[in-house]
């Protein structure tokens, strides 16, 4: 019982390079706290997977994205 | 670091992103942006691409809201730590990050305008993220 590969959404999309300053395109690979979604739930295949984390933790660090989702300071 | 071999080609490109504080006004950032850029020598002129205001994901100090500047620019190494020292040291700067922009490894970069559009297109439709 081998279940289906879901085809990479970074690949289908046609994307290239993965830039930490597109917000928008990195908030749909993390969870609903901030957290790095995990590619075998995403898809997203392994050399994406390296670039997208890295592009979040940019992100991160330019307040493009919360740390932690959801946290009243 | 390891020293670094002898490359043909001195200069790098990098890509710098300033986080002004917002509470400043547009002439001061103006005018701070190009004194931090002039400390770069650059040979030809930097691509910079003014974000504005937009609201910081965290708070950062005291700081919500920040200015987002990104600079694009061809230098030399040897000029990054007086710059970034510069930028360490300026009261107005809020965080910056300074990067290489040497994307051509296997894979060409959205170019500014796929960004734009991709921003833009992405905006109208904000409600069936999931």
């Amino acid at each position: 019982m081998r279940r289906q590969k879901k085809p990479c959404p970074i690949t289908e999309a046609g994307i290239r390079y993965i830039d930490f300053k597109d917000d928008r395109l990195l908030a749909r690979f993390i969870t609903d706290y901030g957290k790095i979604l995990p590619s075998r739930l995403s898809g997203v295949d392994a050399r994406h997977q390296r670039q997208l984390s890295k592009a979040v933790k940019k992100a991160r660090f330019l307040a493009l994205l919360p740390y932690v989702k959801g946290q009243t300071a | 670091m390891a020293k670094l071999k002898i490359r043909r080609n001195p200069t790098r490109r990098y890509e710098a992103v300033y986080i002004f504080d917002s509470a400043l006004e547009d002439t001061t950032i103006a005018e701070k942006l190009e004194k931090l850029q002039g400390l770069l020598n650059l040979a030809e002129p930097a691509t910079i691409e003014h974000w504005g205001r937009r609201q910081l994901a965290y708070k950062i100090g005291r700081h919500e809201n920040g200015y987002y500047v990104i600079s694009n620019f061809t230098a030399a190494p040897a000029v990054l730590p007086e710059f970034e020292r510069a930028l360490k040291l300026d009261e107005g700067v809020v965080r910056y990050l300074v990067t290489l922009y040497e994307h051509e490894l296997g894979a060409p970069k959205l170019s500014d305008e796929e960004l734009a559009s991709r921003r833009r297109a992405s905006d109208d439709d904000d409600d069936d993220e999931d």
